[in-house]
């Protein structure tokens, strides 16, 4: 059985299905790709935008896009040596 | 009085050299866990940034006031600030170690309790604070206090290496554990001069272990 994620890991997940997407996608393929409920989903996408991981942006058709800022891809980079420190701590 | 009465004389100068060396790591480890509490907002990380950033200052003033109690320079500063009781001057020195220690463990204490509740943390500071300092043997109950605190501490360590078995969890778990005895030696080491050096050992152990753990997380 898989180990229940924790928060470093899902912020990892969803930066991930940004990035794979060359930095720019829509919510719902962040929900596809993240495996979190519709909820759940909206709170850490708010709690990203906040702490300035990730910017919202809207095309022509008024539809919103989400794109990874300088900080999310350096959570992305960093994420095994964040990883490696919570771990040892057990600060997670 | 000063801890430095605690040590056998063949170890002066050595205390002092150990104290310099754990507040450099502690000093290194608070750095780098501001570091990455910056790429990942997480409260965990931000208290342990602080608690090992007091536990650094802590170490540099015990260093410091060390050395000057040793090479007797302690007197040239008070007379350098008009200063009438060395005593008085030595004991400043000790006391600001114990409340940075003490404020240090404590912030670390509640970090592992992952509660939103800073009340607990206030609690706990009065009352460790509060109990050693308005003790008839200050020093007594600064050792009795951080042993309890680093008991809490190395429950969570080890509790996490359980819960993750991985080669960083356990060094952790292990480093913390020495601190523990290290501690303990301290303790015994107000009737006994050799315990102080012993704990000095001990916590060299501990700290060169969560320097290797500092080394193993940071290469990538």
């Amino acid at each position: 059985m898989n180990k229940k994620r924790d928060r470093l890991e899902i912020i990892h997940d969803i930066l991930h299905s940004i990035r794979d997407k060359a930095g720019l996608v829509r919510q719902t393929h962040i929900l596809y790709k993240s495996n979190l409920s519709h909820q759940m989903l909206v709170e850490y996408v708010g709690e990203l935008m906040e702490k300035e991981f990730i910017i919202e942006k809207e095309d022509k058709k008024g539809k919103k896009h989400y794109e990874l800022t300088d900080k999310g891809h350096n959570y992305l980079n960093d994420y095994k040596v964040i990883r490696g420190f919570v771990d040892s701590y057990g600060l997670n | 009085m000063s801890l430095t009465y605690l040590a056998p004389s063949w170890f002066f100068g050595y205390d002092v050299a150990l104290e310099l060396l754990f507040a450099v790591i502690a000093l290194m480890v608070s750095i780098f866990a501001f570091k990455m509490y910056k790429a990942t907002n997480q409260k965990q990380i931000k208290l342990f940034g602080i608690s090992f950033a007091f536990i650094s200052i802590s170490y540099f003033i015990q260093s410091i006031f060390n050395y000057l109690i040793i090479t007797k320079a302690n007197e040239n500063v008070c007379r350098a600030f008009k200063i009438q009781s060395i005593a008085w001057f030595d004991a400043v020195g000790l006391y600001a170690h114990i409340l940075f220690m003490t404020v240090g463990l404590a912030i670390l204490a509640y970090m592992t309790f992952k509660t939103e509740k800073t009340r607990i943390l206030w609690l706990m500071m009065a009352t460790s604070l509060l109990g050693i300092f308005l003790s008839i043997n200050t020093l007594y109950m600064f050792f009795l206090f951080s042993t309890i605190y680093l008991v809490l501490l190395s429950w969570h360590f080890i509790t996490n290496y359980l819960q993750n078995k991985q080669k960083k969890t356990l060094l952790i778990a292990v480093a913390f554990l020495f601190m523990l005895f290290g501690s303990v030696h301290f303790l015994v080491a107000v009737n006994h001069q050799l315990f102080y050096a012993i704990g000095h050992v001990l916590e060299l152990v501990a700290y060169l272990l969560i320097f290797l753990n500092f080394y193993l997380v940071r290469k990538k």
